[in-house]
């Protein structure tokens, strides 16, 4: 901390003779906040809920799809070896 | 399916609960408590939305990763059988020897 400090006190003390105050060039789009845990971010709950049920969701499908598809080829697999009596 | 061969789904699915999805998902969970951890919030109590979100996130990957893996796994041991089969003289049994053959010849002394 105390070398950073040093760092721009040094480039301050370098170039404060040709911009007294750089803001007028640099731009940030980085604004630190302290978090406020009294609003909760009700949207970024809904989206992380919303989320979470989709997945699981295209999990279960998923799943299921895969099961009856592979139940469907042992049957077929079944039906080629015994053939048809 | 997009990151596998159709002749995959030839193989069992792996269950809902797998060794892929319980690890990862608890592998999402500790991250999220990792989370409220490095933002000084309580540990376990905060953020649950957070929590399940990762943990489902996790739960979800490493189902396909379970997937996968045994897809590579089953395809490894069905070319290893064609191996052997093809080349039987490379592994043949070795015929048992009895102990009796083995052992020398018991002089007792008295």
């Amino acid at each position: 901390m105390r070398t950073s400090q040093l760092l721009l006190s040094g480039s301050h003390a370098l170039c404060s003779h040709l911009f007294p105050s750089w803001s007028f060039l640099t731009r940030s789009a980085f604004v630190a906040r302290k978090p406020n845990y009294d609003h909760p971010n009700w949207f970024g709950v809904g989206l992380a809920f919303g989320t979470t049920a989709a997945l699981w969701v295209l999990l279960f499908k998923h799943h299921n799809e895969d099961v009856m598809e592979y139940e469907r080829r042992q049957k077929e697999r079944q039906h080629k070896c015994t053939g048809c009596s | 399916m997009l990151f596998l061969p159709d002749e995959a789904r030839s193989l069992p699915p792996p269950p809902l609960v797998n060794k892929g999805s319980v690890w990862l998902g608890f592998a999402g969970w500790t991250a999220a408590l990792l989370d409220n951890g490095f933002n000084h919030r309580p540990v376990i109590r905060a953020g649950v939305h957070r929590q399940i979100l990762f943990t489902t996130v996790g739960w979800f990957v490493g189902y396909f990763l379970t997937k996968h893996t045994e897809y590579i796994h089953a395809k490894r041991d069905r070319e290893l059988f064609e191996y052997v089969k093809q080349h039987p003289e490379d592994f043949k049994a070795t015929e048992k020897k009895r102990i009796g053959e083995l052992l020398e010849d018991f002089h007792p002394v008295r």
